[in-house]
This record gives C-alpha cells, sequence and structure tokens, in this order.
C-alpha cells in the first residue's frame, strides 16, 4: 500500500477518517439494503445519542491517555467508571444536590487512582495485576455497599441534570444537537480540545510524554518521574470519574448487577484511545464511532437480521477497524518501573 | 516495600470484594427455629440475576414470599446471584443445607432451567419449585406463565389508545398511529411478550405500525433509554417494554419525549413512581401468587413434583393493572373494551400466539 510510505501522523488521521467513512458507508449500505428512511440516521435525535453514550467512555479514555502516556497502564478504568457511578447517586440522595454528587463521585474515583499509583509506583506491583485489582474491588464493592445502604443492587435517585439548550444554535438541523444536550456532553467536548492542549502545547505535557516515552531523560532534566506519573494517573482517576458520575446522574440510577451499569465501557475506551493512537481527539472521534453504531443498530434492528447479530455489529467494527488500520504506538516506558538512579 | 505482600494484601481484598458482590445466601428469618422440628417451614429462594430493587420481576416475587411470611410460619432465605453461572451453586447449597433443612427451594426465573435439571435429580428428596420454566423432575413443581395473553391485553389498549388519541398532563400521543415494543435479550420467553402485544394491536387495527426492537440486556438502562427515544423521535406514542431493569431507561425516555410506556411484571406505577406520569398501565404478573401457592402448598403438604401449572388472563394469573396517575385518565369505553377481550381470550375465543412471526 501507498499508505506505508506516509509519515506516521498522516496515516494515522486518514486512517480515522477512512475508517468513519466505511463505518458509515458500511451503514448506509445496510439501511438501504434492509428498506427504511435514510433520514433516521443522520438526525438530530441520532447525534444526541451518540454524543449520550460517548459520555462516559470518551472521558475514560482522556484519562487513560494521561495515565499511559506517562507510563502507567491504568486498566482499571471500568472500575473508575463504576466507582463514582455509585458514589455520585448516593451522594446525591444524601446531599440533595445533584453537583455536589457529582463532585463526590470523581472524588472517589480520584481516591481510587490514588491506591492505585501508591500501589504502582511505591510498592512497583505489576500495573495490569494491580490495574485488574482496581476494577474487581469496585465490581465488588459499588453493588456490596449499595445492599448495605439501599437493601439492594440497584439504586435510584429522583434528580438529574438540567439539559442546557443554546437559542439559535440548537435549532440548525442534525447538529443542533450540540447544541441541546446535558452538561456532561458540553464539559467532554472542553475535556477533549483541553486534554489535547495540555499533552501538546504545556510543559506538563512533554513531562508526561517523557515520562512515558523516556524517563531517564526526564529524570536527567530535573524533573520528578514519580510525581509526574502521580499527577497523570490521579487526573485519569478525575477524568474517568467524571465519565462515570456524569453517566449515572444522567439516568439517575447505579444498577449493580453483573457487570453493573458500566458493561464494560471502560474496557472500550481502552480500545477507543489505542485507537485514536493516544490523541485526545483521536480518542473521541473512535468513541463516537463505537457509540453512532450503537445508535445505528437499534435503526437497523427492524430489518430481517435477527437482532442479536446486529448488536454485534459495533463491537465487530471496532475491532476490524482495529485489525486493519490500527498502527498504535505505545509509549517505550508503559508498564515499565522507573526509579531514579537506577540503571 | 515487599511488593509481593502489598499484591497479596490486594488480592485478598479484591476476593473480599468479589464475595460481597456475590452476596452469599443472606440470611433474613426472623424465625430461628430449627425447621426439622416441623413448626415452620425452611425456604430457600434463589432469585433471577437482575436482583431485587429491579422493580419488577424479583420484587413481585418477593412479594409473594412476603405474603407467605406473614401468613404463614416460615423461616426464609434468600440469594440474588450476579450471573446466570452461579445458580448451580446457590441451588445445591441450599438442597444440601442440613441447618436448617431447606423444605422448599424456590428458583425464580427461566435462566434456572438448565442448572435446576441437573440439580434437582441430585437430590431427589429435596423440593423445589421454579417459576418461568418448565423442568421434568419428580421433585419439582414448575410454574409458567401466559405472557402472551397479558401483553395482548396491553397492546389492545396501546392500539385503541394511538388511534383515539390521549393528552394528559405530562404527555400525549401524537397525529401517528404508531406504538413500539422494547425487549431485554431476545429469547423464546421474552418474545412471547412481543407476540401478545402485537396480536393486540392487530386485534385493533392491522394497519397501526408497530416497531420491536431489543436491547440484549436486561440490564442496561443507558441503552434501554436511546432505543426508546429512537422510536419516540420515530412518532412511536406508547411503548410496551419487557426488559426488566433495562425498563427505567423506557421510562426516562417516555418523560424526556412527553409521551407514554407500558410496564411489565408489577405495577411499575408504584415500583417506579417517579415515572407514574407517563406510565399507562403495567401487564402484572403475579409471580407472587404463584410463590405463595407453591409455599403454601409445601405448608399443607400438598406438593406435587412434575407437575406443571399454566398461569394465563382466566386464572389472573396475568393481567393489566392501570397507572395509578394516568388509569383515571384512560376513557371508560376503553376499559370496557379491555374487559370484553379478557374475557375473549380466557375462554378460548381469541387465541394469542406466542411467537411474534406468526401474529
Amino acid at each position: 500500500m501507498g499508505m506505508r510510505e506516509l509519515p506516521s501522523i498522516g496515516r494515522r488521521r486518514g486512517s480515522i477518517v477512512g475508517a468513519v467513512v466505511l463505518a458509515v458507508a458500511v451503514g448506509v449500505v445496510l439501511r438501504s439494503v434492509m428498506g427504511g428512511p435514510l433520514s433516521g440516521i443522520v438526525s438530530k435525535g441520532a447525534l444526541s445519542s451518540t454524543l449520550r453514550l460517548s459520555v462516559p467512555i470518551a472521558f475514560a479514555a482522556l484519562g487513560g491517555i494521561f495515565a499511559e502516556k506517562s507510563g502507567v497502564i491504568n486498566i482499571g478504568l471500568e472500575g473508575h467508571l463504576i466507582i463514582s457511578a455509585f458514589v455520585a447517586i448516593y451522594a446525591v440522595n444524601t446531599t440533595g444536590s445533584v453537583w455536589i454528587g457529582f463532585v463526590a463521585g470523581v472524588l472517589a474515583s480520584t481516591l481510587l487512582a490514588g491506591v492505585f499509583a501508591v500501589v504502582c509506583l511505591e510498592f512497583r506491583a505489576d500495573q495490569i495485576i494491580a490495574g485488574l485489582a482496581v476494577w474487581l474491588v469496585a465490581l465488588g464493592l459499588a453493588p456490596f455497599l449499595s445492599t448495605v445502604i439501599y437493601g439492594s443492587v440497584n439504586a435510584s435517585s429522583s434528580m438529574s441534570f438540567e439539559r442546557i439548550t443554546i437559542p439559535v444554535l440548537s435549532e440548525i438541523p442534525v447538529l443542533g444537537a450540540l447544541f441541546d444536550a446535558s452538561p456532561p456532553v458540553y464539559l467532554l467536548f472542553l475535556a477533549v480540545g483541553g486534554s489535547w492542549y495540555v499533552l501538546n502545547r504545556t510543559a506538563f505535557g512533554r513531562w508526561v510524554q517523557a515520562s512515558g516515552e523516556n524517563p531517564q531523560a526526564l529524570d536527567t532534566a530535573g524533573v520528578s518521574v514519580r510525581r509526574v506519573r502521580y499527577a497523570s494517573v490521579l487526573l485519569s482517576g478525575v477524568l474517568a470519574g467524571i465519565g462515570g458520575a456524569s453517566f449515572a446522574i444522567d439516568l439517575s440510577q447505579f444498577s449493580g448487577n453483573g457487570q453493573t451499569m458500566i458493561e464494560g465501557r471502560g474496557f472500550i475506551a481502552i480500545v477507543a484511545y489505542l485507537l485514536g493512537n493516544y490523541n485526545p481527539i483521536g480518542a473521541f472521534f473512535s468513541t463516537t464511532l463505537f457509540a453512532g453504531l450503537q445508535t445505528l443498530q437499534i435503526q437497523l434492528q427492524s430489518g430481517f437480521l435477527p437482532s442479536s447479530l446486529v448488536q454485534t455489529i459495533p463491537y465487530l467494527t471496532v475491532i476490524v477497524v482495529l485489525a486493519l488500520v490500527g498502527r498504535t504506538r505505545t509509549p517505550d516506558a508503559a508498564g515499565d518501573h522507573y526509579e531514579s538512579g537506577e540503571e | 516495600m515487599d511488593r509481593r505482600t502489598f499484591l497479596k494484601a490486594v488480592g485478598a481484598t479484591s476476593v473480599a470484594g468479589i464475595a460481597g458482590c456475590t452476596g452469599g445466601p443472606t440470611e433474613n428469618g426472623e424465625s430461628t427455629d430449627n425447621a426439622s422440628d416441623g413448626e415452620s417451614t425452611a425456604v430457600a429462594v434463589v432469585y433471577a440475576t437482575g436482583g431485587l430493587g429491579d422493580g419488577s420481576f424479583n420484587d413481585q416475587a418477593q412479594a409473594g414470599l412476603q405474603r407467605a411470611e406473614e401468613e404463614l410460619s416460615l423461616q426464609t432465605e434468600h440469594s440474588q446471584p450476579s450471573d446466570p453461572s452461579d445458580f448451580p451453586q446457590f441451588q445445591s447449597q441450599y438442597a444440601q443445607s442440613t441447618s436448617p433443612t431447606y423444605d422448599l427451594i424456590s428458583c425464580i426465573g427461566a435462566l434456572q432451567k438448565d442448572p435446576l435439571s441437573d440439580t434437582a435429580p441430585q437430590f431427589p428428596d429435596q423440593q423445589f419449585m421454579i417459576v418461568d420454566a418448565k423442568v421434568d423432575e419428580d421433585n419439582v413443581e414448575s410454574y409458567q406463565f401466559r405472557e402472551e395473553e397479558g401483553s395482548f391485553q396491553v397492546g389492545h389498549l396501546a392500539g385503541l389508545l394511538t388511534t383515539g388519541g390521549l393528552s394528559t398532563g405530562a404527555a400525549s400521543t401524537t397525529e401517528e398511529t404508531k406504538v413500539g415494543f422494547v425487549g431485554g435479550e431476545e429469547l423464546p420467553l421474552i418474545k412471547k411478550f412481543e407476540a401478545g402485544f402485537k396480536a393486540g394491536i392487530k386485534h385493533v387495527d392491522a394497519s397501526i405500525g408497530v416497531t420491536s426492537n431489543y436491547v440484549g440486556s436486561f440490564n442496561d438502562v443507558a441503552r434501554g433509554k436511546e432505543t426508546a427515544l429512537t422510536q419516540y423521535n420515530d412518532g412511536v406514542d406508547i411503548i410496551y417494554h419487557a426488559s426488566g431493569n433495562t425498563g427505567t431507561g423506557v421510562f426516562q425516555a417516555a418523560q424526556q419525549a412527553g409521551r407514554y410506556a407500558i410496564g411489565v411484571d408489577s405495577d411499575q406505577s408504584k415500583t417506579k413512581s417517579n415515572y407514574a406520569d407517563h406510565i399507562l398501565a403495567s401487564m402484572v404478573k403475579h409471580v407472587d401468587v404463584a410463590m405463595f401457592d407453591a409455599i403454601n402448598g409445601v405448608v399443607e403438604d400438598s406438593f406435587e413434583g412434575g407437575t406443571s401449572t399454566d398461569l394465563g388472563l382466566d386464572q389472573d394469573g396475568v393481567k393489566t393493572v392501570y397507572g395509578e396517575t394516568l388509569g383515571p385518565e384512560i376513557p371508560e369505553d376503553i376499559k370496557s373494551n379491555l374487559e370484553t377481550s379478557k374475557e375473549k381470550v380466557a375462554s378460548g375465543e381469541i387465541s394469542v400466539p406466542t411467537d411474534p412471526s406468526s401474529v
């Protein structure tokens, strides 16, 4: 393929765009084969739905980027989403304020990230094992607490975010969905832009990248690798916490059965940022690709294919896209411990 | 800094965490009598995944258990497995228990069928009951519901309302005559709901549009909401859900879109009272009756293993319960129409299909 000669950045961008175009094309073809109006696919409602489904995944993905860029693989994103979802609902119920609940959820997730950071950075635990432990602890703890407090693994609240509708702009066909959403969606736009800016245009961003690529160099330059990694892991907890808290508050509910209401979204987030090659904007678009397909499959179900088959389309597409165009470059020192003064 | 020690600690914590999640059998009885003394009956319940507090299926079963606790001398214990793979463990754990020895083990939900078919023959002296499936063993009483009959009723209701139109404080129907169905997982059991619903709508007018979607989970509120919103955006007036906890998302969508929904299993205008302004009615499945009858049978020594009881409209096993808030808003002539079709279904004059493809 002639693509190979392109510089890696251009190639990556090209492949993401290609993947999105491919997915839309597949959707349109499927839809027209199965009959029914095409308008449903690109409607304001479908775009709103895609954005709402993107919120938890995209926030967790942004968090994962910071942690892994700094050299700490945070595979426990799912756990952060779970714990923040439950704590948010609990705090909303006890304080009667949506925003206090939101902050409490974020704090809980950050606290969990703090424990993870200590385990990985002070005790030099294997990051994958510790990350899995974070997930398993949250998976057990949240439904357990819910049972203790509410007598059931499911807990609900009666409050949710107020939707913010921007006049005039929200009237635009289709794209109006971007200006008629609940606060977490706007926060997501800010977070994606902000993360990109921090990573690429600030000193902290350069430290994070150096800490993951060449920690010795960072150390030599007089910056503490440990502190940069602590900050990055905590930041991943904050971002994933925003995702989990927003998700639960938006639905006024925590349901803790089986894989809980998060149902693997934290793991999808990992796929999303790998597909986006650790670029916040790339991760955002990979997320919307997945979430968009989730919305699309609802429409496709009315066709002749069995719905259980249609439901696999988002997952299949992501796997195919990852296999065909995924050329992710992992940071060199990701997963490795770094001790100042070690050779 | 010994990382091995630390890992052990982390491991232990997570194991404890998982144990907390699985729950284990929870002691729930106020009576501590030994069951074998003949004075109190010991009953163990293995609930369906979805857990208590689902506002539908499990809570309805629990209502039956609570009624039995009040009226009969009982010692009870229950577990809420979080995964179908835990069913065999809980079933045989209760069957092996000697303090107390359980007189009856109630297995709630169709997914317990295969595990129970394995467990029951291993404990021939243990009495079991199962709801929503038929297990052909001499020590198992099976209770099944004719969900399609109850769903026919709510389909009839939805069809009449989308045609005639309805407008209440928080919600209203559109110009279009469209209704929708949202299912949890695409299982034969859930297809019975869909089939009955579609047949009920066709009974009103074959030209009414029906959209059916399956979310693929009984526990995904977010996708339940998006699925329902897609239908409402498409002009659907009323959605009937058979999707357990996922249905909470359907109610939220109804609230957001200002339309109507129909609940399932228990009176959801009460169990999900936040959404009472949007819940027209619920297709109540009296799992509580099955539960109580089985326990009562054991107490009265009339347990009959190997039998299967079918509960339909005729036996009040399934029925339409109007929403607390919206019930009074539904026109009387529609309610009397429903009474007529109920009698026709009960008497067999109308036969309701169990497979959507044959509607």
